[in-house]
């Protein structure tokens, strides 16, 4: 792999913002992602190839050591400000076309609750992994989803909720979404929810942690 | 000292200062342990420590029900004609219980709005940090509370057991109505929604048996079945971390 490349991987897994970021201590004075997202394009290599094999390797490694307990959250925040210091080199391709996202997800909390965070740290891994991230906020309704689902063609839904009475809403979101929209993939997740809750209410996937989310929908929803 | 009360309910304002809530406390939630706490971690968590007093306002009490108002059974306890549906675990750690201390504490509403502010102006990381402090901070009211609760019941000759909340150890989340309802309106500044979610977030409610004959059993987690609750310890006081 191109060595530029592998720096930006090392600066999102080690949660390296850029020059001036004191944190990793080992790394401090060194260039981070930010400098490193701006050498690669300096030195020709295509956006595309920056994303996928840069940054998204590195999230990818964050994403499975945040699922085996061997980081924890706000490891995973780092990594994330890492990667959108980088991404923010990257953004102007996508209105040209030489970057594309794999796809979107709409994503929020269900009606009723108002827990944010898990579900802001799974956007922010899911967005890692190439993905467009809607973000609906909480305590939103079966409506306001499938309005964004109408805007958003072809994307996935994602639903997350904390509580044993709130999680009964993601039935009704889902019975909303799939009656317009039955092809549309519905991914659910949250403390209270089980794979068992989810086959139940007819939810096309669920995980316990960001990654499953992202291993669900690189491997059942690609479209690029 | 006890803010207001009638003969057994009781609300008070601890400051924060007096709740003992610490930086190793705090990590030890975001799941670090044995000093791997990365520096900036705790250098913000540091940061943010003392500026908690000008965000929380901590109200926390307790509603004392007669003795002899309370029937234990093997899944379920009633109090005052209301049945309590939290399943063996829970109610065979209260059988010998004469009474039943019903319990709230928040930090009130100033930490959610802090932390979603924190994170509006794009610093997820403070923000997230100032929400596990609102966590700990709850949880040592309720710790401090659970002493106030002994105070207060000591002269009668009881005891207490540990602490149960709607939402663990198999107790349905949606018996917070059962459970407020028993409490004064709006106890402590605490509403609930349709939902059963406590406003402000960062609360915590529950009871606590009373009696001459029970004792506090071990500490909570171990007792409960729920292996990847969100809120599991696996240490009540995890080792400290060194400075």
């Amino acid at each position: 792999m191109n060595e530029l490349l592998e720096s930006l991987t090392r600066c999102v897994e080690r949660g390296k913002v850029d020059i001036k970021s004191p944190y990793p201590p080992d790394l401090k004075g060194q260039d981070g992602a930010d400098e490193f997202a701006r050498k690669a394009l300096d030195a020709g290599i295509p956006p595309q190839e920056i994303l996928s094999n840069g940054l998204i390797i590195g999230m990818q490694r964050v994403g499975e050591r945040f699922r085996n307990k061997e980081i924890f959250v706000p490891d995973v925040l780092m990594a994330a400000k890492a990667m959108a210091a980088a991404m923010a080199h990257l953004k102007p391709f996508f209105q040209s076309d030489a970057l594309k996202h794999k796809g979107t997800i709409v994503i929020g909390t269900v009606l009723g609750d108002l827990h944010d965070i898990g579900k802001k740290l799974v956007s922010m891994v899911i967005e890692g992994a190439g993905w467009e991230v809607v973000d609906l906020g909480t305590d939103v309704s079966p409506e306001k989803f499938l309005k964004a689902v109408d805007e958003h063609p072809g994307c996935v839904v994602g639903l997350s909720a904390l509580l044993t009475t709130t999680m009964v809403n993601m039935e009704s979101t889902v019975k909303h979404v799939k009656a317009k929209h039955p092809n549309v993939k519905v991914i659910i997740g949250g403390a209270p929810v089980t794979e068992e809750f989810a086959l139940k209410i007819g939810a096309d996937g669920y995980s316990s942690d960001p990654q499953g989310a992202v291993e669900f929908l690189n491997s059942r929803c690609t479209t690029n | 000292m006890p803010e207001s009360s009638s003969p057994d309910v009781v609300t008070f304002s601890p400051s924060v200062d007096t709740l003992g809530v610490d930086r190793d406390l705090v990590v030890a939630d975001l799941g670090y342990r044995n000093g791997e706490t990365p520096d900036m971690v705790r250098e913000l968590v540091d940061e943010l420590l003392p500026q908690l007093p000008s965000h929380v306002e901590i109200r926390c009490g307790f509603r004392i029900l007669p003795s002899g108002s309370i029937d234990v059974a093997a899944d379920s306890v009633t109090a005052n004609g209301i049945s309590f549906s939290m399943g063996p675990i829970i109610a065979s750690q209260l059988k010998r219980s004469t009474s039943l201390a019903l319990f709230v504490s928040t930090v009130g509403p100033q930490m959610e709005r802090w932390s979603a502010q924190l994170m509006a102006e794009g610093d997820m990381m403070k923000g997230f940090l100032v929400d596990a402090l609102a966590s700990e901070v709850v949880e040592r009211a309720s710790v401090w509370l659970e002493q106030r609760v002994v105070d207060h019941v000591t002269p009668r000759g009881w005891k207490i057991t540990n602490r149960y909340s709607p939402g663990y150890c198999d107790w349905a989340v949606s018996e917070q109505q059962k459970l407020f309802s028993l409490l004064p309106h709006q106890f402590c500044g605490i509403t609930l929604t349709a939902s059963s979610l406590m406003v402000p977030i960062k609360s915590l409610s529950g009871i606590i048996g009373l009696g001459p004959d029970v004792k506090r059993g071990a500490f909570q987690c171990s007792i409960c079945e729920l292996k990847d609750c969100y809120r599991r310890r696996d240490d009540p006081e995890p080792a400290k971390e060194k400075a």
